[in-house]
């Protein structure tokens, strides 16, 4: 039996369904390209190489949104699942699937509790996606969960040191605004976000019998532009890690 | 400059420590009848970061005036240390000689250590090669010295305190330098060595470049009543209450 979802996963819910249309007009041009990028500066994945060959393999996303990525990768031939917690944005990814002629299921969940059977993906990963607005304590053991042995869990977010230096405004500056030790939900009145120290994710991986693989740093271009962060927030980019992406497969 | 070069800078910055500080702490040091990380003294019994210490080989990287090796020889490992530096090594032998305890120091550089490959089950390096050595090489050659299923320990000063680091004075509550900046770190001033830090992406990389899978990065080390360090006097104790000052590392050789 699912869960009840927790009061912040129906709070995130609540605000993505309110928000969700504003969200996709803002950012359908910058996110909404013909290869897999990442994140805020939209890396290309040919770049950075995460996730590696799809093709014929099993994918969850994990907060899909308008399902962007997932549509790349089941053009790319890989069977994708796209979850999201928002039906309003599950509503934009059933628009741009029949746009792209590709059909994969939608489930509509919190990360937190996935209505899927155990041990039946290769990859779950997302890009700023539910590792963002669903608690990791309950996340990680979930895609731990799904994923097959050997199974790659990747995500994308924005760093813990981007927490750390998020002033009033949630601008980014180089004070150190919130402590480092008690980091894990951050709570701005309208969404609740989720964030650990370096430390704590690996102990949470470890936990969970996750071996971890790498952690990539994305640093931005210095001419980068982006529809989520601003020149001044790109400098900061430029000189310390605005995001992090973990990667870290089961054990066989 | 070279690594030669460094190591003759950071040679004269530890003959002088030594003289101000580490030789006359040292016998405290080697009587502790605890395991402390780092320079408020966070007690391993409450990270198990080191695991079983009875009959294991143990090769301390960097190892100063020993008290860190001292500590796992009183709990039954065999430990060599090596360290670059000879006044912390006469110093280590002295305290050697008056504990009885059984040591092997080595003059030499964890960059290169004249010792066979996998004769050790653990290597530690408490603020030595951690961040006196390029990781590139010390972390090689850790995992050449260790058996299969062998264990890496180590505590450095954190990204974060580091990024937060002026080129001189206290620590700040703000970005003082930039991760591109990170890697070799030359301080300025005569007294200053040459330092290398990583961010955690890099950590992970070169660790898992070498055959190391990582275990474990403890963070909080600071207890709640820590106060400013006497002689480190970088580091205030309320930064590190807020942030992580320091960090260690765990990773194992694949069996």
């Amino acid at each position: 039996m699912p869960r009840k979802p927790s009061e912040q996963a129906l709070r995130n819910r609540a605000y993505w369904d309110r928000t969700s249309d504003e969200y996709q007009e803002r950012h359908r041009e910058f996110i909404g390209r013909g290869e897999p990028c990442w994140g805020i500066w939209q890396v290309p994945e040919s770049e950075l190489n995460v996730l590696g060959e799809v093709a014929g393999k099993d994918v969850l996303e994990l907060g899909c949104g308008a399902a962007q990525w997932s549509i790349l990768l089941a053009l790319s031939g890989a069977r994708v699942v796209g979850l999201d917690n928002s039906e309003r944005q599950l509503g934009h990814a059933s628009e741009l699937m029949a746009g792209s002629g590709v059909d994969f299921p939608l489930v509509h969940a919190s990360a937190e509790d996935v209505p899927l059977p155990d041990e039946s993906f290769d990859v779950v990963f997302c890009d700023h996606g539910a590792f963002t607005f669903s608690d990791p304590y309950r996340t990680v053991p979930e895609a731990t969960r799904l994923l097959r042995p050997q199974g790659l869990l990747v995500f994308s977010k924005s760093s813990a040191f981007a927490a750390v230096c998020e002033g009033p405004g949630e601008k980014i500056d180089r004070a150190l605004h919130r402590d480092y030790f008690g980091l894990h939900e951050l709570d701005d009145g309208e969404a609740v976000t989720y964030e650990l120290a370096y430390g704590e994710w690996i102990r949470l991986f470890r936990a969970n019998g996750l071996v971890i693989e790498d952690l990539i740093e994305p640093r931005p271009l210095p001419d980068a532009e982006s529809t989520y962060w601003d020149a001044e927030e790109r400098d900061w980019a430029r000189r310390w890690p605005s995001e992090s992406i973990w990667k870290a497969r089961k054990s066989a | 400059m070279s690594h030669a070069e460094d190591a003759l800078k950071n040679r004269q910055v530890w003959t002088k420590a030594n003289a101000e500080y580490t030789d006359r702490r040292a016998r405290d040091a080697w009587a502790s009848e605890e395991i402390e990380w780092g320079m408020y003294s966070g007690p391993e019994a409450g990270l198990d970061a080191l695991g079983a210490l009875e009959g294991k080989d143990v090769i301390e990287l960097g190892c100063g005036t020993g008290y860190f090796g001292a500590w796992l020889a009183k709990r039954g490992a065999r430990v060599v240390g090596i360290d670059i530096t000879p006044a912390q090594l006469e110093t280590a032998r002295r305290l050697q000689e008056e504990t009885g305890l059984d040591l092997e120091f080595i003059e030499g550089s964890a960059e290169d250590v004249p010792l066979p490959d996998a004769s050790f089950d653990l290597a530690i390096s408490e603020y030595g090669a951690s961040i006196w050595c390029d990781p590139e090489l010390w972390i090689a050659e850790a995992s050449r010295l260790l058996r299969p299923g062998g264990r890496l320990v180590f505590l450095c000063n954190s990204t974060l305190s580091v990024l937060c680091s002026p080129d001189e004075g206290k620590v700040e509550e703000r970005l003082m330098r930039s991760q591109a900046d990170l890697g070799r770190i030359e301080w300025p001033g005569e007294n200053e060595g040459v330092n290398y830090h990583l961010t955690h992406g890099e950590w992970i990389r070169v660790l898992r470049a070498n055959g190391l899978a990582v275990e474990a990065l403890h963070e909080r080390l600071a207890p709640d009543d820590a106060e400013d360090h006497g002689y480190y006097d970088f580091m205030p104790a309320d930064w590190a209450r807020r942030w992580a000052a320091e960090e260690v590392w765990v990773a194992t050789k694949a069996l």
